[in-house]
């Protein structure tokens, strides 16, 4: 396992008890969904993976060795998980786009050109090579999101976090990030972790998904298992995909013949409801060819 | 909230202006030898020629719209003027040139006031020419690398980043803010004027101190640990341009000390 988290706690300093006896894992490759509402400590969890918080109890551990907190260590391990920020605003520190991206590579100690190298690569995989002088006061928030991104990436982590990284973003830039995250995960198998309260996004993107109530850890599983789960979706405060919620009416107030794995995603719709007209059309012929 | 406007219209410049690309050392070397000669010289010739040459670059080269360059001037030439017109009537002793009548006071005004007065004047504008070039062509960016190259104390460069950066961020939170306030009504008398601002001011205080934090964490996560590094890759100046503008400085520094005794008055 690439992550193991251990009976993992949280209690901020103001004595709200953040995350609850937490205990989940996180494999290579895969890409992960921490799903829950606001304010039941996905971005606490995501904040442990890479040392920005310690464990008030429990263990986090990186390929099964327990996170070492000392600076050499944190350097370490934060070359290798990558971590974007919800806020760009809070990551875009540097006064142009080009000297932020720089910023992560130059602090592993890298040689000039190289890092101009990861720095020109890292803004071409998102696609924002020409914006490199600009200041990211000049940029849009899709913008600033996918520099920060690039920031990140300059770095080559292995593993990449992100905290929602489609809140507030127009329909566009969602489904460009959301591309961008897919191509990361297939040509430079980076795994990917991220939190978000997105349920339509999630059958799009995550393989694997954790759902997260009040600080604790309520179930696990595929998508399709826990989102045709409709009793737990609501009990945490959450709700289907639109898409699974239409089929979930048709079943139970129409009494149509769905699959009881429902739909998460329109290619997934648009599958079942060619099957259901196929067998309709099956039936009619039959009742044709009889008569 | 103008004069916020403002600012933010002269980063943009800086950004877009055609002499953008062009070497940030020339620039700040041309700015900062101008701007001495034109402080110095003891009559107004010099800071005349200081002013075209850098107005000249600013609307031609640069292609600055001279609408917004005249308004960038018009507050601190009025500001200079009343101040220098106080030298001109104030100060001085030698040779009276006239008496005049100020509130039932005679008063002498003096020709070496006058001549103090209106070459104050012009070597102030001069220098505030001088500057306005530099800030409109150059982004802030480039000039804090060339601080950097000149061993200005790092805490001096990492604070001016920051806020540079984070400037913006800030007056688009406190624009929101304002707005918000406006809308609610909070700016309809003195009184509630008073009280949405001090309520602005401090809002947009904690916000700092929270921005900080999450800045701080957010620049650990990439292997902050006290320095900001950043890459050093100003374009290389040529050594033509800057030996061009030493010579021109030098020439402009001896038609200063030619012109010495000229009188105005």
């Amino acid at each position: 396992m690439l992550f193991r988290l251990e009976n993992l706690s949280h209690c901020y300093s103001d004595g709200t008890l953040a995350l609850d006896d937490i205990s989940l894992s996180f494999a290579k490759g895969e890409r992960t969904a921490l799903l829950g509402t606001n304010g039941s400590g996905k971005t606490t969890l995501l904040h442990h993976l890479n040392g920005i918080l310690k464990p008030t109890s429990g263990k986090v551990y990186f390929e099964d060795k327990p996170l070492e907190y000392d600076s050499k260590s944190l350097l370490d391990i934060r070359r290798r998980v990558g971590f974007v920020f919800q806020d760009p605003n809070d990551q875009l520190f540097a006064p142009t786009v080009k000297q932020d991206v720089a910023f992560g590579p130059l602090n592993l100690g890298q040689p000039t050109d190289q890092v101009k190298k990861a720095v020109d690569e890292a803004l071409g995989t998102v696609g924002m090579a020409k914006y490199a002088e600009k200041p990211p006061h000049f940029l849009s928030l899709g913008q600033k999101k996918r520099v920060a991104l690039a920031g990140v990436l300059a770095m080559q982590p292995e593993v990449l976090i992100m905290d929602e990284p489609t809140s507030n973003l127009d329909p566009r830039a969602t489904s460009e990030i959301l591309h961008l995250l897919l191509r990361l995960n297939k040509e430079f198998k980076i795994t990917l972790i991220l939190a978000t309260h997105d349920v339509d996004m999630v059958p799009l993107f995550a393989n694997k998904l954790y759902i997260l109530n009040k600080g604790k850890l309520v179930s696990e599983g595929s998508p399709a298992e826990l989102f045709s789960d409709a009793e737990l979706i609501r009990g945490v405060n959450l709700r289907s995909p639109r898409i699974t919620h239409l089929f979930e009416v048709l079943k139970k107030e129409n009494n149509l013949p769905i699959n009881p794995k429902l739909p998460l995603t329109i290619s997934e719709a648009r599958k079942e409801i060619l099957r259901l007209l196929d067998s309709k059309n099956a039936v009619k012929n039959k009742r044709k060819a009889d008569k | 909230m103008s004069h916020v406007n403002l600012s933010a219209e002269i980063d943009r410049y800086a950004y877009t202006n055609a002499l953008s690309k062009s070497s940030p050392t020339t620039k700040l070397f041309l700015a900062i030898s101008l701007l001495l000669v034109s402080v110095m010289s003891p009559t107004p010739v010099v800071p005349i020629i200081v002013f075209l040459t850098s107005t000249i670059l600013l609307l031609y080269f640069a292609k600055i719209p001279y609408r917004f360059y005249l308004k960038l001037l018009w507050y601190p030439i009025i500001i200079i003027a009343l101040t220098c017109l106080i030298i001109a009537l104030f100060f001085g002793y030698q040779e009276p040139l006239t008496e005049i009548n100020l509130l039932g006071l005679k008063w002498t005004v003096f020709k070496d006031g006058i001549t103090l007065g209106f070459t104050t004047f012009f070597r102030v504008a001069g220098g505030l020419s001088t500057q306005f070039f530099l800030v409109l062509t150059t982004p802030m960016t480039s000039i804090l690398l060339i601080l950097r190259k000149a061993r200005v104390p790092k805490v001096l460069i990492e604070t001016s980043l920051l806020i540079y950066r984070y400037i913006f961020v800030f007056i688009e939170i406190m624009e929101t803010m304002h707005t918000a306030q406006e809308l609610r009504l909070g700016y309809s008398s003195l009184r509630k004027k008073l009280r949405s601002i001090s309520l602005l001011m401090a809002n947009l205080f904690i916000r700092t101190l929270e921005q900080g934090e999450r800045t701080f964490t957010a620049m650990s996560a990439r292997g902050y640990d006290g320095n900001i590094r950043v890459l050093e890759d100003l374009p290389k100046p040529s050594k033509t341009a800057l030996l061009g503008i030493a010579i021109f400085a030098a020439a402009l520094a001896v038609a200063a000390y030619l012109t010495m005794n000229i009188r105005i008055v």
